[in-house]
Protein backbone atom coordinates (compact mmCIF):
# COMPACT_ATOMS: atom_id res chain seq x y z
CA UNK A 1 0.00 0.00 0.00
CA UNK A 2 2.72 2.44 1.03
CA UNK A 3 4.33 2.51 -2.38
CA UNK A 4 1.13 3.90 -3.89
CA UNK A 5 1.13 6.85 -1.53
CA UNK A 6 2.35 9.90 -3.43
CA UNK A 7 5.31 11.83 -2.06
CA UNK A 8 4.62 15.13 -0.37
CA UNK A 9 1.07 14.47 0.77
CA UNK A 10 0.04 15.97 4.08
CA UNK A 11 -2.52 14.26 6.29
CA UNK A 12 -4.97 15.48 8.93
CA UNK A 13 -6.08 13.89 12.18
CA UNK A 14 -9.51 13.48 10.60
CA UNK A 15 -7.85 11.36 7.84
CA UNK A 16 -7.99 13.63 4.82
CA UNK A 17 -4.91 14.13 2.69
CA UNK A 18 -3.89 17.19 0.70
CA UNK A 19 -1.39 17.30 -2.13
CA UNK A 20 -0.25 20.80 -2.99
CA UNK A 21 0.84 21.52 -6.56
CA UNK A 22 1.71 25.22 -6.90
CA UNK A 23 -1.53 27.19 -6.68
CA UNK A 24 -3.81 24.16 -6.65
CA UNK A 25 -4.22 21.38 -4.10
CA UNK A 26 -5.87 17.97 -4.41
CA UNK A 27 -7.82 16.60 -1.45
CA UNK A 28 -8.99 13.08 -0.68
CA UNK A 29 -9.13 10.60 2.17
CA UNK A 30 -6.21 8.44 3.32
CA UNK A 31 -5.81 4.72 2.78
CA UNK A 32 -6.34 4.29 6.52
CA UNK A 33 -9.71 6.07 6.28
CA UNK A 34 -10.67 3.91 3.31
CA UNK A 35 -9.78 0.80 5.28
CA UNK A 36 -11.91 1.92 8.21
CA UNK A 37 -14.91 2.81 6.04
CA UNK A 38 -15.07 -0.30 3.89
CA UNK A 39 -17.14 -0.16 0.69
CA UNK A 40 -17.80 3.46 -0.26
CA UNK A 41 -21.28 3.63 -1.81
CA UNK A 42 -22.01 7.35 -2.09
CA UNK A 43 -19.97 10.54 -2.22
CA UNK A 44 -21.53 13.98 -1.87
CA UNK A 45 -19.30 16.85 -2.98
CA UNK A 46 -19.79 20.64 -2.99
CA UNK A 47 -20.41 22.91 -5.98
CA UNK A 48 -17.44 24.27 -7.88
CA UNK A 49 -16.80 27.87 -6.79
CA UNK A 50 -17.96 27.36 -3.21
CA UNK A 51 -15.55 28.41 -0.47
CA UNK A 52 -14.92 26.73 2.87
CA UNK A 53 -12.85 27.45 5.93
CA UNK A 54 -10.23 25.15 7.35
CA UNK A 55 -11.91 22.39 9.36
CA UNK A 56 -15.29 22.98 7.77
CA UNK A 57 -17.20 20.00 6.34
CA UNK A 58 -17.24 20.11 2.52
CA UNK A 59 -19.02 16.85 1.83
CA UNK A 60 -20.02 13.38 2.92
CA UNK A 61 -18.72 9.91 2.23
CA UNK A 62 -21.12 7.06 2.84
CA UNK A 63 -20.11 3.47 3.41
CA UNK A 64 -22.58 0.61 3.71
CA UNK A 65 -22.76 1.18 7.44
CA UNK A 66 -22.67 4.96 7.92
CA UNK A 67 -22.32 8.50 6.60
CA UNK A 68 -19.10 10.38 7.47
CA UNK A 69 -18.32 14.07 7.02
CA UNK A 70 -15.14 15.16 5.25
CA UNK A 71 -13.29 18.28 6.38
CA UNK A 72 -11.12 20.91 4.71
CA UNK A 73 -7.40 20.54 5.61
CA UNK A 74 -7.12 24.24 4.69
CA UNK A 75 -9.59 26.95 3.75
CA UNK A 76 -10.04 27.56 0.03
CA UNK A 77 -12.19 27.71 -3.05
CA UNK A 78 -13.46 24.59 -4.84
CA UNK A 79 -11.82 24.58 -8.28
CA UNK A 80 -12.86 21.11 -9.40
CA UNK A 81 -14.69 18.07 -8.05
CA UNK A 82 -14.18 14.45 -9.06
CA UNK A 83 -17.41 14.00 -11.00
CA UNK A 84 -16.70 10.36 -11.83
CA UNK A 85 -17.39 9.44 -8.20
CA UNK A 86 -21.13 10.07 -8.63
CA UNK A 87 -21.35 6.95 -10.78
CA UNK A 88 -18.32 5.09 -9.38
CA UNK A 89 -17.92 5.81 -5.67
CA UNK A 90 -15.92 2.57 -5.37
CA UNK A 91 -12.93 4.39 -6.95
CA UNK A 92 -12.32 5.82 -3.48
CA UNK A 93 -11.73 2.26 -2.25
CA UNK A 94 -9.71 1.17 -5.23
CA UNK A 95 -7.42 4.15 -5.60
CA UNK A 96 -7.90 6.88 -3.02
CA UNK A 97 -4.77 8.84 -4.04
CA UNK A 98 -5.27 8.87 -7.82
CA UNK A 99 -8.64 8.04 -9.41
CA UNK A 100 -10.47 8.36 -6.09
CA UNK A 101 -9.53 11.96 -5.27
CA UNK A 102 -12.40 14.18 -4.07
CA UNK A 103 -11.82 17.88 -4.76
CA UNK A 104 -9.23 20.37 -5.98
CA UNK A 105 -8.98 23.76 -4.30
CA UNK A 106 -7.35 27.11 -5.01
CA UNK A 107 -7.01 30.29 -2.95
CA UNK A 108 -5.63 28.52 0.09
CA UNK A 109 -3.06 29.71 2.55
CA UNK A 110 -0.09 27.37 2.84
CA UNK A 111 0.41 28.36 6.48
CA UNK A 112 -2.91 26.71 7.35
CA UNK A 113 -1.22 23.38 6.63
CA UNK A 114 1.40 23.82 9.35
CA UNK A 115 -0.34 21.33 11.62
CA UNK A 116 -0.89 18.74 8.86
CA UNK A 117 1.39 15.69 9.06
CA UNK A 118 3.71 14.14 6.50
CA UNK A 119 2.69 10.55 5.73
CA UNK A 120 5.37 9.01 7.98
CA UNK A 121 4.36 11.26 10.81
CA UNK A 122 0.70 10.37 10.18
CA UNK A 123 1.54 6.65 10.39
CA UNK A 124 3.21 7.26 13.75
CA UNK A 125 0.16 9.19 14.88
CA UNK A 126 -2.10 6.24 13.94
CA UNK A 127 0.13 3.82 15.82
CA UNK A 128 0.17 5.95 18.95
CA UNK A 129 -3.62 6.23 18.78
CA UNK A 130 -3.90 2.48 18.51
CA UNK A 131 -1.72 2.04 21.59
CA UNK A 132 -3.90 4.47 23.51
CA UNK A 133 -6.96 2.38 22.73
CA UNK A 134 -5.38 -0.83 23.98
CA UNK B 1 -14.28 -4.52 25.00
CA UNK B 2 -14.53 -5.51 28.65
CA UNK B 3 -17.28 -7.86 29.80
CA UNK B 4 -18.25 -8.80 26.27
CA UNK B 5 -19.11 -12.43 25.71
CA UNK B 6 -17.42 -14.42 22.97
CA UNK B 7 -18.92 -17.33 21.10
CA UNK B 8 -16.86 -20.54 20.89
CA UNK B 9 -16.12 -19.49 17.28
CA UNK B 10 -14.32 -16.27 18.26
CA UNK B 11 -10.86 -17.55 17.29
CA UNK B 12 -12.13 -18.79 13.93
CA UNK B 13 -13.43 -15.30 13.14
CA UNK B 14 -10.16 -13.67 14.13
CA UNK B 15 -8.25 -16.18 11.99
CA UNK B 16 -10.47 -15.29 9.04
CA UNK B 17 -9.61 -11.61 9.47
CA UNK B 18 -12.95 -10.47 10.90
CA UNK B 19 -13.44 -7.01 12.29
CA UNK B 20 -14.94 -7.78 15.72
CA UNK B 21 -17.43 -5.36 17.25
CA UNK B 22 -19.67 -5.24 20.32
CA UNK B 23 -23.25 -6.31 19.60
CA UNK B 24 -25.93 -6.98 22.23
CA UNK B 25 -23.28 -7.79 24.84
CA UNK B 26 -21.26 -10.01 22.52
CA UNK B 27 -18.09 -9.52 20.54
CA UNK B 28 -19.24 -10.50 17.06
CA UNK B 29 -17.81 -10.41 13.51
CA UNK B 30 -19.04 -7.29 11.68
CA UNK B 31 -17.37 -8.18 8.39
CA UNK B 32 -14.52 -10.33 7.12
CA UNK B 33 -13.92 -8.27 3.97
CA UNK B 34 -16.22 -6.25 1.75
CA UNK B 35 -19.79 -6.09 3.06
CA UNK B 36 -21.21 -5.84 -0.47
CA UNK B 37 -19.21 -8.87 -1.52
CA UNK B 38 -20.50 -10.83 1.48
CA UNK B 39 -24.05 -9.75 0.69
CA UNK B 40 -23.79 -10.90 -2.93
CA UNK B 41 -22.16 -14.18 -1.87
CA UNK B 42 -25.33 -15.02 0.05
CA UNK B 43 -27.53 -13.89 -2.84
CA UNK B 44 -25.62 -15.84 -5.49
CA UNK B 45 -23.65 -18.62 -3.77
CA UNK B 46 -23.70 -19.59 -0.10
CA UNK B 47 -22.58 -17.94 3.13
CA UNK B 48 -21.99 -19.08 6.71
CA UNK B 49 -22.99 -16.95 9.72
CA UNK B 50 -22.21 -17.35 13.40
CA UNK B 51 -25.39 -16.23 15.14
CA UNK B 52 -24.63 -17.95 18.42
CA UNK B 53 -25.49 -14.79 20.33
CA UNK B 54 -29.16 -15.55 19.70
CA UNK B 55 -31.13 -17.23 22.45
CA UNK B 56 -32.70 -20.67 22.68
CA UNK B 57 -35.48 -21.32 25.16
CA UNK B 58 -37.08 -24.78 25.33
CA UNK B 59 -40.64 -25.12 26.60
CA UNK B 60 -42.14 -28.50 27.42
CA UNK B 61 -44.63 -30.09 29.76
CA UNK B 62 -48.34 -30.84 29.99
CA UNK B 63 -49.57 -27.27 29.33
CA UNK B 64 -46.90 -26.04 26.92
CA UNK B 65 -49.38 -25.40 24.10
CA UNK B 66 -51.87 -23.57 26.36
CA UNK B 67 -49.01 -21.50 27.74
CA UNK B 68 -47.65 -20.47 24.33
CA UNK B 69 -51.17 -19.62 23.13
CA UNK B 70 -51.33 -17.13 26.02
CA UNK B 71 -48.03 -15.35 25.29
CA UNK B 72 -48.06 -14.97 21.48
CA UNK B 73 -50.76 -13.79 19.02
CA UNK B 74 -49.89 -16.60 16.58
CA UNK B 75 -51.95 -19.80 16.64
CA UNK B 76 -49.46 -22.37 17.92
CA UNK B 77 -52.09 -25.16 17.82
CA UNK B 78 -51.62 -25.22 14.03
CA UNK B 79 -48.03 -26.43 14.31
CA UNK B 80 -47.52 -30.09 13.44
CA UNK B 81 -44.41 -31.77 14.89
CA UNK B 82 -41.35 -30.20 13.27
CA UNK B 83 -43.18 -27.07 12.04
CA UNK B 84 -41.98 -23.53 12.76
CA UNK B 85 -43.73 -20.17 12.75
CA UNK B 86 -42.70 -16.50 13.02
CA UNK B 87 -44.40 -14.63 15.87
CA UNK B 88 -44.07 -12.02 18.58
CA UNK B 89 -44.15 -12.05 22.36
CA UNK B 90 -46.60 -9.29 23.30
CA UNK B 91 -47.22 -7.44 26.55
CA UNK B 92 -50.60 -6.51 28.05
CA UNK B 93 -50.84 -3.35 25.95
CA UNK B 94 -50.00 -5.31 22.77
CA UNK B 95 -46.43 -3.96 22.56
CA UNK B 96 -43.84 -6.30 21.07
CA UNK B 97 -41.45 -7.63 23.74
CA UNK B 98 -39.54 -9.56 21.10
CA UNK B 99 -40.00 -11.25 17.76
CA UNK B 100 -39.07 -14.89 17.49
CA UNK B 101 -39.52 -18.20 15.75
CA UNK B 102 -41.30 -20.98 17.59
CA UNK B 103 -40.45 -24.52 16.48
CA UNK B 104 -42.54 -27.50 17.54
CA UNK B 105 -40.01 -30.27 18.00
CA UNK B 106 -40.52 -33.60 16.29
CA UNK B 107 -39.14 -35.68 19.08
CA UNK B 108 -41.75 -35.48 21.75
CA UNK B 109 -42.84 -37.65 24.60
CA UNK B 110 -46.36 -37.41 25.98
CA UNK B 111 -46.82 -33.67 25.27
CA UNK B 112 -45.63 -31.34 22.55
CA UNK B 113 -42.41 -29.47 23.23
CA UNK B 114 -41.16 -26.30 21.63
CA UNK B 115 -38.00 -24.35 20.89
CA UNK B 116 -38.07 -20.55 20.88
CA UNK B 117 -35.24 -18.77 19.04
CA UNK B 118 -35.10 -15.19 20.30
CA UNK B 119 -33.01 -12.05 19.79
CA UNK B 120 -29.71 -11.81 21.67
CA UNK B 121 -30.59 -8.41 23.10
CA UNK B 122 -33.86 -9.75 24.52
CA UNK B 123 -32.94 -13.13 26.04
CA UNK B 124 -33.14 -11.94 29.62
CA UNK B 125 -36.26 -9.84 29.09
CA UNK B 126 -38.02 -12.72 27.29
CA UNK B 127 -36.99 -15.32 29.83
CA UNK B 128 -38.12 -13.20 32.78
CA UNK B 129 -41.46 -12.47 31.10
CA UNK B 130 -42.00 -16.14 30.28
CA UNK B 131 -41.06 -17.26 33.81
CA UNK B 132 -43.27 -14.59 35.35
CA UNK B 133 -46.29 -15.67 33.33
CA UNK B 134 -45.70 -19.32 34.00
CA UNK B 135 -45.93 -18.62 37.74
CA UNK B 136 -48.66 -16.01 37.39
CA UNK B 137 -50.92 -18.40 35.49
CA UNK B 138 -49.73 -21.54 37.35
CA UNK B 139 -48.93 -23.28 34.07
CA UNK B 140 -47.62 -26.82 34.21
CA UNK B 141 -44.62 -26.23 31.92
CA UNK B 142 -40.87 -26.50 32.05
CA UNK B 143 -38.83 -23.60 30.80
CA UNK B 144 -35.22 -24.25 29.94
CA UNK B 145 -33.03 -21.37 28.79
CA UNK B 146 -30.25 -23.11 26.86
CA UNK B 147 -28.84 -19.94 25.27
CA UNK B 148 -25.42 -20.24 26.87
CA UNK B 149 -24.88 -23.88 25.89
CA UNK B 150 -25.49 -23.79 22.16
CA UNK B 151 -24.11 -22.26 19.03
CA UNK B 152 -26.30 -21.34 16.09
CA UNK B 153 -24.74 -21.53 12.63
CA UNK B 154 -26.66 -20.26 9.65
CA UNK B 155 -26.01 -21.50 6.11
CA UNK B 156 -27.77 -19.24 3.61
CA UNK B 157 -27.85 -18.92 -0.15
CA UNK B 158 -28.92 -20.75 -3.32
CA UNK B 159 -26.32 -23.51 -2.82
CA UNK B 160 -27.30 -24.22 0.80
CA UNK B 161 -29.15 -27.41 0.04
CA UNK B 162 -26.31 -28.89 -2.02
CA UNK B 163 -23.84 -28.01 0.70
CA UNK B 164 -25.97 -29.58 3.44
CA UNK B 165 -26.20 -32.69 1.25
CA UNK B 166 -22.41 -32.79 0.99
CA UNK B 167 -22.28 -32.58 4.78
CA UNK B 168 -24.20 -35.84 5.05
CA UNK B 169 -27.87 -34.92 4.91
CA UNK B 170 -29.51 -36.12 1.68
CA UNK B 171 -31.92 -33.78 -0.07
CA UNK B 172 -34.74 -36.14 0.98
CA UNK B 173 -33.67 -36.00 4.60
CA UNK B 174 -33.38 -32.22 4.75
CA UNK B 175 -36.04 -30.32 6.64
CA UNK B 176 -38.69 -28.71 4.40
CA UNK B 177 -39.22 -24.94 4.42
CA UNK B 178 -39.99 -23.65 7.92
CA UNK B 179 -39.51 -27.01 9.63
CA UNK B 180 -36.93 -28.39 12.03
CA UNK B 181 -35.51 -31.84 12.71
CA UNK B 182 -32.88 -33.49 14.79
CA UNK B 183 -30.08 -34.96 12.70
CA UNK B 184 -26.48 -36.11 12.65
CA UNK B 185 -24.08 -34.15 10.49
CA UNK B 186 -20.84 -36.14 10.31
CA UNK B 187 -21.80 -37.74 13.64
CA UNK B 188 -22.45 -34.37 15.30
CA UNK B 189 -25.91 -34.22 16.86
CA UNK B 190 -27.75 -31.05 15.76
CA UNK B 191 -31.15 -29.48 15.34
CA UNK B 192 -31.39 -28.28 11.75
CA UNK B 193 -34.14 -26.02 10.44
CA UNK B 194 -34.95 -24.53 7.04
CA UNK B 195 -35.16 -20.93 8.22
CA UNK B 196 -33.08 -17.76 8.10
CA UNK B 197 -32.93 -13.98 8.08
CA UNK B 198 -31.71 -13.32 4.55
CA UNK B 199 -34.58 -14.01 2.14
CA UNK B 200 -32.65 -16.91 0.63
CA UNK B 201 -33.07 -20.64 0.94
CA UNK B 202 -31.05 -21.70 3.94
CA UNK B 203 -30.60 -23.64 7.13
CA UNK B 204 -29.99 -22.81 10.76
CA UNK B 205 -28.06 -25.39 12.74
CA UNK B 206 -28.20 -25.56 16.51
CA UNK B 207 -25.15 -27.34 17.84
CA UNK B 208 -23.64 -27.87 21.29
CA UNK B 209 -20.84 -25.41 22.10
CA UNK B 210 -18.22 -28.16 22.17
CA UNK B 211 -19.03 -29.27 18.60
CA UNK B 212 -19.29 -25.79 17.08
CA UNK B 213 -15.70 -25.21 15.91
CA UNK B 214 -15.42 -28.55 14.14
CA UNK B 215 -18.79 -28.07 12.42
CA UNK B 216 -17.97 -24.47 11.42
CA UNK B 217 -14.72 -25.55 9.78
CA UNK B 218 -16.29 -28.57 8.13
CA UNK B 219 -18.98 -26.37 6.57
CA UNK B 220 -16.34 -23.95 5.27
CA UNK B 221 -14.27 -26.84 3.95
CA UNK B 222 -17.12 -28.60 2.14
CA UNK B 223 -18.44 -25.24 0.98
CA UNK B 224 -15.27 -24.33 -0.94
CA UNK B 225 -16.79 -26.06 -3.96
CA UNK B 226 -19.60 -23.48 -3.88
CA UNK B 227 -17.26 -20.56 -3.07
CA UNK B 228 -18.63 -20.23 0.45
CA UNK B 229 -17.58 -17.30 2.65
CA UNK B 230 -18.11 -16.49 6.30
CA UNK B 231 -20.56 -13.58 6.53
CA UNK B 232 -20.61 -10.88 9.22
CA UNK B 233 -23.39 -9.01 10.97
CA UNK B 234 -23.12 -6.02 8.60
CA UNK B 235 -24.17 -8.09 5.59
CA UNK B 236 -26.75 -9.87 7.74
CA UNK B 237 -28.28 -6.42 8.24
CA UNK B 238 -28.27 -5.46 4.53
CA UNK B 239 -29.66 -8.89 3.61
CA UNK B 240 -32.52 -8.73 6.07
CA UNK B 241 -33.34 -5.14 5.05
CA UNK B 242 -33.42 -6.06 1.37
CA UNK B 243 -35.90 -8.79 2.32
CA UNK B 244 -37.82 -6.23 4.43
CA UNK B 245 -37.45 -8.25 7.61
CA UNK B 246 -37.72 -6.13 10.74
CA UNK B 247 -34.94 -5.71 13.28
CA UNK B 248 -36.05 -5.71 16.90
CA UNK B 249 -35.08 -2.56 18.82
CA UNK B 250 -34.81 -0.60 15.60
CA UNK B 251 -37.95 -1.26 13.50
CA UNK B 252 -40.11 -2.20 16.49
CA UNK B 253 -40.05 -2.15 20.26
CA UNK B 254 -42.35 -2.71 23.24
CA UNK B 255 -44.33 0.43 22.34
CA UNK B 256 -45.13 -0.95 18.88
CA UNK B 257 -47.99 -3.38 18.19
CA UNK B 258 -47.80 -6.11 15.52
CA UNK B 259 -50.34 -4.35 13.22
CA UNK B 260 -48.42 -1.06 13.51
CA UNK B 261 -45.27 -2.95 12.50
CA UNK B 262 -47.21 -4.32 9.48
CA UNK B 263 -47.01 -7.80 10.98
CA UNK B 264 -50.75 -8.53 10.87
CA UNK B 265 -50.00 -11.40 8.49
CA UNK B 266 -48.59 -13.21 11.53
CA UNK B 267 -51.73 -12.65 13.63
CA UNK B 268 -54.55 -15.11 12.79
CA UNK B 269 -57.83 -13.21 13.42
CA UNK B 270 -59.76 -16.36 14.27
CA UNK B 271 -57.61 -17.61 17.14
CA UNK B 272 -59.97 -18.45 20.00
CA UNK B 273 -57.63 -18.38 22.97
CA UNK B 274 -56.98 -15.16 24.83
CA UNK B 275 -53.47 -13.71 24.63
CA UNK B 276 -51.74 -10.56 25.86
CA UNK B 277 -52.90 -7.48 23.98
CA UNK B 278 -55.52 -9.41 22.00
CA UNK B 279 -58.27 -6.81 22.16
CA UNK B 280 -56.03 -4.00 20.95
CA UNK B 281 -54.39 -6.10 18.25
CA UNK B 282 -57.74 -7.27 16.85
CA UNK B 283 -59.05 -3.70 16.84
CA UNK B 284 -56.09 -2.72 14.64
CA UNK B 285 -56.10 -5.63 12.19
CA UNK B 286 -58.07 -3.71 9.56
CA UNK B 287 -55.70 -0.75 9.85
CA UNK B 288 -57.94 1.22 12.21
CA UNK B 289 -57.19 2.55 15.70
CA UNK B 290 -53.56 3.26 15.11
CA UNK B 291 -51.68 6.46 14.44
CA UNK B 292 -48.67 5.09 12.57
CA UNK B 293 -47.79 2.15 10.39
CA UNK B 294 -44.60 0.63 9.01
CA UNK B 295 -43.95 1.04 5.29
CA UNK B 296 -41.13 0.21 2.88
CA UNK B 297 -39.82 2.83 0.48
CA UNK B 298 -37.19 3.28 -2.18
CA UNK B 299 -35.25 6.41 -2.98
CA UNK B 300 -35.80 7.90 -6.44
CA UNK B 301 -32.18 9.13 -6.58
CA UNK B 302 -28.90 7.92 -5.15
CA UNK B 303 -29.10 9.46 -1.65
CA UNK B 304 -29.03 6.93 1.18
CA UNK B 305 -31.70 6.91 3.90
CA UNK B 306 -30.58 5.96 7.42
CA UNK B 307 -32.04 5.15 10.84
CA UNK B 308 -33.79 8.16 12.43
CA UNK B 309 -33.93 10.34 9.31
CA UNK B 310 -37.20 12.27 9.04
CA UNK B 311 -39.95 11.50 6.52
CA UNK B 312 -41.97 14.33 4.96
CA UNK B 313 -44.92 14.67 2.64
CA UNK B 314 -45.83 18.03 1.08
CA UNK B 315 -43.40 19.80 3.44
CA UNK B 316 -44.97 18.29 6.51
CA UNK B 317 -43.24 15.85 8.84
CA UNK B 318 -45.13 12.55 8.61
CA UNK B 319 -42.76 9.96 9.98
CA UNK B 320 -39.33 8.52 10.72
CA UNK B 321 -36.99 6.09 8.98
CA UNK B 322 -36.19 3.10 11.21
CA UNK B 323 -33.85 1.18 8.88
CA UNK B 324 -32.23 2.37 5.68
CA UNK B 325 -29.37 1.69 3.38
CA UNK B 326 -28.30 0.30 0.08
CA UNK B 327 -29.84 -2.78 -1.51
CA UNK B 328 -26.77 -4.35 -3.14
CA UNK B 329 -28.71 -6.95 -5.14
CA UNK B 330 -31.19 -4.36 -6.45
CA UNK B 331 -28.86 -1.38 -6.88
CA UNK B 332 -31.32 1.03 -5.27
CA UNK B 333 -31.45 2.61 -1.83
CA UNK B 334 -34.26 1.46 0.42
CA UNK B 335 -35.71 1.92 3.85
CA UNK B 336 -38.31 0.94 6.38
CA UNK B 337 -40.07 3.52 8.49
CA UNK B 338 -43.25 4.60 10.18
CA UNK B 339 -45.65 7.15 8.71
CA UNK B 340 -48.77 8.71 10.17
CA UNK B 341 -51.94 6.88 9.17
CA UNK B 342 -53.36 10.26 8.11
CA UNK B 343 -51.51 9.87 4.81
CA UNK B 344 -51.98 6.92 2.45
CA UNK B 345 -49.60 4.01 3.00
CA UNK B 346 -50.39 2.69 -0.46
CA UNK B 347 -47.77 1.65 -3.00
CA UNK B 348 -46.66 4.59 -5.14
CA UNK B 349 -47.25 7.25 -2.48
CA UNK B 350 -44.52 9.89 -2.85
CA UNK B 351 -42.51 10.89 0.22
CA UNK B 352 -39.48 13.05 0.92
CA UNK B 353 -36.62 11.93 3.14
CA UNK B 354 -34.66 14.64 4.92
CA UNK B 355 -30.95 13.94 4.54
CA UNK B 356 -28.46 16.48 5.91
CA UNK B 357 -31.08 19.26 5.79
CA UNK B 358 -32.12 18.60 2.21
CA UNK B 359 -35.12 16.72 0.87
CA UNK B 360 -34.80 13.71 -1.40
CA UNK B 361 -37.77 12.06 -3.13
CA UNK B 362 -38.83 8.51 -2.31
CA UNK B 363 -41.86 6.35 -2.94
CA UNK B 364 -43.62 3.63 -1.02
CA UNK B 365 -43.00 0.23 -2.62
CA UNK B 366 -44.07 -3.35 -2.07
CA UNK B 367 -42.27 -5.40 0.57
CA UNK B 368 -40.11 -7.45 0.43
CA UNK B 369 -37.90 -5.29 -1.75
CA UNK B 370 -36.04 -8.40 -2.91
CA UNK B 371 -37.45 -11.84 -3.66
CA UNK B 372 -35.43 -14.84 -4.80
CA UNK B 373 -36.94 -14.85 -8.28
CA UNK B 374 -35.17 -11.53 -8.98
CA UNK B 375 -31.83 -13.31 -9.01
CA UNK B 376 -30.06 -12.88 -12.31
Amino acid sequence: MDKLVPDNILCTKSHEYILVNNNEAKIGITDFAVDQLGDVVFVELPDVGATFNKGESFGTIESVKAASEIYMPAGGKIAEINEVLAAQPELVNEDCYEKGWLIKITDFDQSELDDAMAYDEYKEYLESKEEEEE
Amino acid sequence: MDNLKRTPLYQEHVKSGAKMVPFAGWEMPLQYGSIIDEHLTVRNKVGLFDVSHMGEIFISGRESLEFLQKIVPQDISKLFPGKAVYCQLTNKSAGIIDDLIIYRLQEETEFPSYLLIVNASRIEEDYNWIEFNKKDGSYDVEIDNQSANNCLLSVQGPFSSELIRDLGLDINNQPAKFTIKQAYMNSINVFISRTGYTGEDGFEILVKNEDAVILWNRILDKGQKYEIKPIGLAARDTLRLESAMLLYGQDMDDKTTPPEASLSWSVPPGKEEDYFGKERILSQLDGKNMSRVLIGFRMLGNAIPRHNYEIYKDNERVGTVTSGGIAPALKVNIGLGYINTSIPASIGTKLDIKIRDRFFPAEIVKRPFYVRSMRK
